[in-house]
Parts: structure tokens; sequence; C-alpha cells
């Protein structure tokens, strides 16, 4: 039996177990800044060392394989010196400025700062000066507050495939920046936000458009309309100290009010109507013999990255806007016009889970004659920064319902925060259409979970149907190239671009774990089995929508507004 | 057939004024060029363009917002946008999102480089709607 010894604990390490691995199970907090959970160790920061008995040195816990025998010791005196001078090193070098960074009272290097009692600057280092990338359109770059960690690199390149920064120069010249460095607008950046997510510092934020949004709010002339999306419900309360999972819809919506909206919409509304038109538009496409599999269109970095990755594949993609803009063109051209307002005096904002939204919302093809469908997109963490800003604690306030028409969902919109939720519901509603009849059990376990991949094959009835459900672009990579290398048996492929989906989008809540995913996910099941309007098809302001305006799914007027085509893309590599 | 527009193109970058002369006059726009901010007073008081585009900082770091101040005096319905690199270079962050900005910046909207083609493009068609989405519609 292999076994080691830890501050004077003995424990049994699993086969190839880093001593970091074995101490967290243990309960012992070891500092990293480098290390992501599910990567193999890169060893770049240098603050999880331990003392081993016997070895020379200290040595990286992270990347270091616990041997039968060893004996460990991770806060020994000569550790903590060691981590404090490191730590001392790389402030040497960073900017004075936390009370005015973004990511003040949110930042890995401050609470480290914090825990090991650093109170002066013993070290004066050389700061390299770096340009500030505010190009883009999502994320903003500051290449000065960068501690070289390497996680957004690696999290670009090897979960996401993307690949758009890298490290540029040698030695202590070393930054992370985009190709030629020419910004991260013109880059191959697909704005999913992966890499803010786990920056430990303010190196990379979103693009804020708080300030924007409080101008409009304050604004007399301005009509202020605001959607949610599916994933923000159980997800901003992490913001306000309670647990991951915590569903705080209402709540939400009662404080999205105070804040000022005159009229707060659900975008689960719009995931239904989504719902709608993409299962009809698979179902035309497999009667006609039109282009499959067909993919799905609901996550905007997953668009730019086929647009510019994968260009022969932009016909599969399913031409549905996505549930954002399908609301927002809905406020804009139909809502607007019914209410007597001009749609040019009324602001529409989203709160979403993502960056890339906010990419999508300024694209051009997503705005009528140059007036957009959707004026700002808030990030989960942006929406936490207005409600302090306006003074809001949503724990405290009494739920309240989302406004008419587009307010009420179904539960299969909602779990469309989750990797695998739009499929499952469009699994519902084709089985409807296809067989008159509902799902004997609506839910469909193989499509849920955190796995990258996920697949389904159904009868439903007399077509066999075969559906892939992936999260992560490079799972959607893998997938495109079985396409692309032959693969036949799939109908429908779910894609969304961060792993596990939007409850682990780039605009979510700081500092969270594959665990607080696990528990998101599970909110939004719970959300569901304990639902009364399961199936999006059964939505009643839905078929309303239908019946009055719409007529039909893929009607004229649902093209008009719902629909929209993409283009091959080409940008900086 | 309508009138192809005019567009003033401002900056002291050579390449910039290359590129970006070569993608619009591709939009159907007749583009003229001015290497700073004197050259673009004088094409100015030959006559009025339809839309300008302008880098900020130029032959002095507010080059931009000096001319933008005189495009506006002797043209005060001409749309103008800054298409400036001065977040990257300074840290301060302008924008024209806003009327109060607007009002003091001089011109109709502020964009970032790198921009994306396609941003430039639309922030154009906007600025010189109604006419010209019209035209754009009706040709799609």
């Amino acid at each position: 039996m292999t076994t080691i010894r830890v501050n004077n604990q003995t424990v049994e390490p699993k086969p190839g177990e880093t001593i970091l691995s074995v101490c967290r199970r243990l309960g012992i907090q070891i500092p990293t800044l480098c290390h992501i959970e599910g990567l193999p160790p890169s060893g770049a920061c240098r603050m999880c060392l331990v003392e081993v008995e016997g070895m020379p040195g200290l040595v990286p816990s992270c990347s270091y394989p616990a041997a039968d025998g060893m004996i460990v010791q991770t806060h020994s005196p000569l550790v903590v010196k060691a981590r404090r001078t490191i730590l001392e090193l790389l402030l040497g070098s960073h900017p004075d400025d936390c009370l005015y960074c973004v990511r003040n009272n949110h930042c890995e290097l401050q609470a480290l700062a914090a825990e090991m009692g650093v109170r002066q600057r013993r070290y004066v280092g050389r700061r390299e000066r770096h340009e500030l990338d505010v190009s883009g359109p999502s994320i903003v770059r500051d290449p000065g507050k960068c501690i070289l960690c390497g996680k957004c690199v690696r999290v670009c390149e090897e979960i996401q495939t993307v690949a758009s920064i890298d490290f540029i120069s040698r030695g202590a010249a070393t930054f992370v920046g985009t190709a030629f460095n020419k910004g991260l607008n013109v880059s191959s950046c697909v704005n999913c936000g992966q890499c803010v997510r786990v920056c430990p510092t303010g190196a990379l934020t979103e693009r804020s458009c708080v300030q924007e949004v409080l101008t409009a709010l304050d604004d007399p002339r301005k009509t202020v309309v605001v959607q949610h999306a599916p994933a923000v419900s159980v997800t901003i309360a992490e913001a306000f100290g309670l647990k991951p999972g915590a569903d705080v819809d209402g709540q939400m919506v009662a404080a999205l009010r105070r804040v000022g909206f005159d009229h707060v919409f659900d975008t689960s509304f719009s995931a239904d109507l989504t719902i709608m038109e993409e299962a009809s538009e698979l179902a035309h496409r497999i009667q006609t013999g039109g282009i499959l599999p067909m993919m799905t269109s609901c996550s905007p970095a997953w668009i730019k990255f086929v647009e510019q990755f994968f260009p022969e594949f932009i016909p599969n993609v399913s031409t549905c806007k996505s549930p954002q803009q399908m609301m927002g063109a809905l406020i804009k051209q139909f809502w607007a016009p019914r209410q007597g307002l001009d749609p040019r005096q009324v602001v529409s904002v989203s709160i979403m889970p993502c960056t890339a939204k906010k990419f999508e919302a300024a694209r051009p093809e997503m705005a009528k004659e140059h007036v957009y469908d959707v004026d700002y997109v808030l990030t989960t963490r942006e929406l936490a920064q207005l409600l302090g800003i306006r003074g809001l604690n949503l724990s405290v306030l009494e739920p309240e319902d989302a406004d008419t028409p587009f307010g009420e969902r179904s539960s299969a919109g909602k779990i469309f925060g989750a990797s695998g939720g739009v499929m499952e519901a469009a699994v519902r509603t084709a089985h409807y259409a296809l067989t008159g009849k509902e799902l004997s059990d609506l839910k469909i376990q193989p499509l849920r979970g955190l796995q990258g991949v996920k697949e389904l094959r159904a009868k439903i009835g007399d077509l066999e149907i075969g559906a892939a459900v992936v999260s992560g672009l490079g799972q959607a990579r893998k997938l495109l190239e079985e396409v692309r290398g032959g693969r036949r048996d799939l109908h429908f492929i779910e894609v969304m671009s961060c792993p596990g989906g939007c409850i682990n989008g780039g605009g979510q809540p700081l500092g969270t774990d594959m665990q607080a995913v696990a528990a998101r996910m599970k909110a939004l099941y719970r959300i569901d089995a304990e639902g009364t309007l399961r199936t999006s098809h059964s939505n009643p302001w839905v078929k309303r929508l239908y019946e009055e305006f719409l007529g039909a799914p893929l009607s004229e007027r649902s093209h008009h507004l719902l629909h929209t085509h993409y283009h091959h893309r080409e940008v900086v590599l | 057939m309508m009138a192809r527009k005019k567009l003033l193109l401002v900056d002291d970058d050579l390449d910039i004024l290359e590129q970006l002369s070569l993608a619009l006059g591709g939009e159907g726009y007749e583009v003229v060029t001015a290497q700073g901010r004197k050259e673009g007073e004088e094409i100015l008081m030959l006559g009025r363009p339809d839309l300008a585009i302008i880098d900020l900082m130029m032959e002095e770091m507010d080059s931009g917002f000096v001319l933008c101040h005189e495009m506006k005096k002797l043209y005060p319905d001409m749309p103008v946008i800054i298409l400036t690199a001065v977040t990257a270079a300074t840290g301060l962050d302008f924008h024209a999102r806003s009327d109060e900005a607007r009002s003091w910046v001089k011109a109709d909207a502020l964009l970032d480089k790198p921009v994306r083609f396609e941003q430039l493009k639309e922030e154009v068609l906007r600025l010189l709607e109604p006419r010209e989405s019209e035209a754009t519609a009706a040709g799609v």
C-alpha cells in the first residue's frame, strides 16, 4: 500500500495523484495562481511549493506526484517564507492601483497578499509598459496587471482550441498578447470569456456597459426594457454570499424593477420560441433532404468559431437567432410599436452569463435600419455591480413575476442554461410535433451532466434521430472533425462554447470550481422537475404569439424577425 | 443612379489610409484622404464631404479633437467618426455614446483601433442614413 505523510497525517494517494490534490482532499489549503482543475499542471507560479523530506529545495506540489513514503510539510516556516517572497516579487512589478481596479475585492493576488500579511513593498521591479487593449467588443486586456500565470493562454488553447492569445517575447520582457499584438478585436478571439473566468488579477475583464445602462435608466425620454437569461437566476446569488445553485429568479425580477427597468422579460420565453423554430427547422431539413447535421446557434462564441475556423459548416448552423436576439427583435420590432413606442426610444438591455453576447448584440445582422435589437449586454457580474450601485440586496427582496407578454416560460426554456438543455427541450417538442403525444418521461438522462460530449439515439415516431451535445469549443472542434471525416449518423448537434454550458459562462461570478458549476446545473434541473409547464410548445404566450402574429414556425414573419445568416470571417491569425 | 457619397479620411498612418481607402472604395464610396490635421483642413475648405473619419493623435495629441471642432463649425450636419488608439496608448477612455459626450467630443461616433471593417461600415451606413440605409435596403 502506498502512503505518504502530510503535516504528520498519513494518507493514501490515488495512483498518479499529485501532492496538491492529496492535500486538497485532506482540507489543507495550498495557494495556487496557475493551477487549472482538469488540465495538466504547468508549474508556472510556484505558489504551491512544499517541503519534501530528503529532496533538495522545495517542490511544486501541483506537478509533483505523491510517491510512497514521502514526508511533506505544506506550511513549514521555510515554505511560508518562500511563498511570501515569490508573491512579493510578483507584486514588485504589479501596479498599486487596487482601489481603482475592476477586480478590487475579487482578485486572487490581492487576497493572497492579504492572507500572507504583505504590508510593504520590499521589491520594486521594472514595469514593462504595455498598451491596454480596449478594441474588443467583449473583453478588455491590461497586460500591465498580468502576472504571467498562463491560465488564459491554456484555457484559450487547450480547452477552447482557439489560441488567440499567447506568450510573446522572452524573459523579463514576456507578455501575453494576440497575433502580431494587433488587438483582440481583429484576432481569432471568440469572446467566450473563459480567460476572464480564470484570470487571477485584473488583466482580463469584460467590457463594462454599466455606465451606459445607468445613463439610459436616468433618461426620462427612454423606456428601458430588460431580459434575463436562464442561467443568471441560479448564479447571481453567489455574488451576494448565497450558496451556488440558489435560485433567486423572483427576487432578481424585483431587484431589476427597483433598479429602474420599466419592463422585465425572461429570455427563457424566447428560448421556448427558439425551440419552436429550431425543431421545425430540423424537421424541415430532414423531410426535404436539407443540410445535416443541423447545429444549434444559441452560443455566439461558437458562431464566430465556425465562421472563422470551419466556414464550410456555416450552412449546417441553424438560421435561428439566439434567444437573446429573438427577444431583442420582439422587443424592438413587435412589442414597442404595439405599445405606441418608437423603437429608437426603447433601450433594450440583456443580462447574460456570457461575454460573447456583447459581440453578438453588436453584429450588424442584429439591427433593423441600424436600430439594434439589443442595445446593452450586462454580464451576471455587471448585474451584481449594478445592484450594488443601487443599494439593493437580493436576499431580502420579495419575489415578483416577470412582465407579460414575454415573462412566462416553460422549464424547457429554463434548462437552456445547461449543456444538453437545448437538446432536451428540442427533443420534447420534436416528439410532440411528430407523434402528437408528449414523451412519457420528459427527463432525458443521457443529455444531462457535465461531460464534454453526450450522445443520444432516439426513435421519434418513425424517425431514428442521432443527436450529440458538446460543450467547450475543443470538444466542438473534435466533433466537427469527425463530421468532416465522414461521420454520418448525426442529425442534430448542440454546441455550447463554455464547458458545462452557460452556467459556467465567461460572465458568471468568479472564483468558482466545477462543484459550484454542478450545483448550478442541479438547480436548473430542480426547477424543471418542479415545474408545471415543462415543454416549449405548451407555453401559452408562445402559442398566442404564433396565433396572433407570427402564424407558424418558419413563417415569413418568423424568418424576418427570428432568423439570420452567418458569413465566413477573416481574422488575424 | 445616386451620386457616390464622398468620405474624408484623415490619419497620419499611411497604412491605415491605404487599407481603409481600398475597403471603403470597394463599398462604392468616393474616398479622399489627408495625412494629418493640416491637410484635412485644406481639403475641408474645398467643399463638404458627406462624412469624415478621423484619427485623434496626429501632429499633436489632440489634433483630431481640434479638427472635429473645426469640422462641426464649418459643416454642423456632417457626421464625424473618430477612429483612435488613444485609450491603448494613454489609458484615457473617451467615448461618444451619450449626448453629453458627443456635445464636447464633437464626433458622432468613436471607435477604438483596431477596428473590424464591418463595424466601421455599419457606423458609416448608420450616420449616412436615412437615405443611404433605404438605398441599401432596396438594393438587397
